[in-house]
């Protein structure tokens, strides 16, 4: 479904991505693990079009998207949740679910049967539909973020650090929710985390990345198995 | 509580529409015109810095090629007074247009330093392409307004035609504030990154909310020709600009009644402190001041008893709130 073909990604005159290719196929969950400053959020934004790669292509269902403007790719399908739950504060619960459909020219019944949708997955937003999301918790803040990305029913979402600064509880309830949305909705999932072990536990394919270079990818389970990954990214 | 606001409203209303019956002073009717001048001003204004968050410091500019192209057309050129106020949505759209575009498609503080260059530049031009403008000397015996051969020919007559234009673009610009698009305007103040996200073209937005802006300008740099008779460039400097960013701020950012409320304000406070002679200025400064530290969400949030805005009433809390609207405001 995504084909990421040997991108070069620089920030000024500095290179974050070297040769970097991965693919996502349809219905699979996939993490990319590594440790700060790998490149993990940088293979985000390009995919997402907020980063231009200098060389390299990045195909989605067939056609090149490497050079669309990151609203356009939204338009495509492909939803990123940034990290740090980027909510609007001023605004409530249900108004920033509705923003995220905001480009799709939805019927109010299509809107209502989205935003349902969201409210099952997360009982806890119902509550505080009218609440300012500036005045949530963090793992409140977290879900919606992640209810608005499914606001223009997607073809393919991508979570960056979905645990971030998240209580353990809240974290474990944040993946359940993810691994939800890719049975109901049966889309491909990418995430991005520091939490390897979480994110690996319920994804089937894992990319390893270190400074800027792909290492490492395969099968889950194998990867949690294998004594290199245990000993750098799950503590031995 | 809808009742009571309702019936407030409905009483503003009438006293509005018995004001020049009661007093016919010609100074005091003159003063409401231009309060209804500048409230059009300020919501304009308010889109693009209000909700959008990007400072314009540019409105003088903007006001004065509204008025300057009216009071040109029909000076010079004698076309139908009228059609100064289609000329003015024109001069807008491509002020928004041609500056927002090259300074709103990058993140920063580009649109602040484009617009105070792009209203000096008018400034200066109208000064010294004389023999076009009239430079300091100004435009002399601009025809008033009429509509099928009535003139708006004192300030009584004008003032009931724009009351009811004022009117008209207060309805517009909280349809627009309340609509899809002012709710986009305030996410890309709060987030522009998130808006990113959901799939939004933010520098084209951004640009429509000046856009917006520039026009609702240029109709009332066009209304203050055809009421004043005269203009010149002196009055089109930065003071003027900064004038009208204060009245937005005094009055309640974001808020249509807000703004209206800052115009009547910043323009009427100082003729009431007049009485004060040479310390007038400086008792409306000091007032200005204090309204700005008690009450950063402007008058308006007097009114509005929700939960969040009882709180700004705490001083300490009313500094960080300021500090961090104007200083997130400026960093953006």
């Amino acid at each position: 479904m995504l084909k990421i073909n040997k991108i070069d990604v620089f920030y000024g005159k500095v290179q974050a991505l070297f040769d970097v290719s991965m693919e996502i196929n349809d219905k699979e969950i996939v993490s990319i693990i590594g440790a700060n400053g790998a490149g993990k959020s940088t293979l985000m934004k390009a995919i997402a079009g907020l980063n231009k790669a200098s060389s390299g292509t990045i195909e989605f269902m067939g056609e090149e998207i490497g050079n669309v403007r990151a609203h356009k790719i939204v338009h495509r399908g492909i939803v990123y949740v940034p990290e740090g739950r980027e909510v609007f504060p001023e605004m409530s619960v249900l108004e920033n679910l509705e923003m995220g459909a905001f480009n799709r020219k939805f019927s109010k019944a299509e809107l209502n049967k989205n935003i349902e949708e969201s409210y099952a997955l997360f009982p806890r937003l119902k509550e505080r539909s009218k609440q300012l999301a500036g005045t949530l918790s963090g793992g409140e803040q977290q879900m919606l973020a992640i209810c608005r990305g499914m606001m223009s029913d997607p073809k393919l979402i991508m979570f960056d650090e979905p645990s971030l600064g998240l209580a353990p509880v809240t974290v474990s309830e944040m993946f359940d929710a993810i691994v939800k949305i890719h049975e109901v909705r049966k889309i491909p999932v990418i995430i991005v985390e520091q939490n390897a072990f979480m994110a690996m536990s319920i994804s089937d394919r894992t990319y390893v990345m270190e400074v800027g270079h792909m290492v490492q990818c395969g099968n889950s389970q194998e990867l949690l198995n294998s004594p290199t990954i245990k000993k750098a990214y799950l503590g031995g | 509580m809808k009742k009571v606001k309702i019936a407030l409203m409905a009483l503003v209303l009438v006293l509005l529409i018995a004001f020049p019956l009661f007093d016919s002073n010609l100074y005091h009717q003159q003063l409401m015109n231009q309060v209804f001048v500048n409230i059009i001003v300020v919501m304009g204004l308010n889109f693009i810095t209000g909700l959008t968050g990007q400072m314009n410091l540019g409105t003088a500019g903007i006001f004065a090629l509204g008025a300057y192209g009216s009071a040109l057309m029909c000076t010079k050129l004698g076309t139908p007074v009228w059609l100064g106020f289609p000329i003015a949505i024109v001069i807008g759209f491509l002020i928004g247009r041609g500056l927002g575009y090259p300074s709103l498609r990058v993140k920063g503080v580009y649109l602040s330093l484009t617009t105070i260059g792009f209203s000096e530049v008018v400034r200066l031009i109208l000064t010294n392409a004389i023999d076009f403008t009239g430079g300091s000397q100004g435009v002399q015996n601009i025809p008033f307004l009429n509509l099928f051969g009535f003139e708006f020919n004192t300030p009584f007559k004008i003032y009931y035609l724009y009351f009811a234009l004022t009117i008209i673009m207060a309805i517009a610009a909280a349809r627009i504030v309340s609509s899809k698009w002012g709710r986009v305007f305030k996410a890309i103040r709060d987030n522009s990154d998130a808006v990113e996200a959901c799939g939004i073209d933010v520098a084209n937005l951004k640009i429509l909310a000046f856009t917006m802006a520039a026009v609702y300008g240029c109709i009332g740099g066009f209304l203050y020709t055809h009421m004043m008779g005269y203009i010149n460039p002196t009055a089109f400097n930065q003071d003027l600009s900064v004038n009208y960013l204060v009245m937005m701020m005094i009055g309640g950012i974001g808020s249509v009644a807000g703004n209206v409320l800052g115009a009547v304000m910043v323009t009427l406070l100082p003729e009431i402190l007049r009485f004060m002679q040479n310390y007038y200025w400086l008792i409306f400064s000091i007032i200005t001041l204090i309204f700005a530290v008690f009450l950063p969400y402007g008058i308006v949030s007097l009114f509005k008893k929700s939960e969040r805005q009882e709180r700004h009433f705490d001083i300490f809390h009313s500094i960080k709130k300021a500090r961090e609207i104007w200083g997130g405001r400026i960093a953006k």
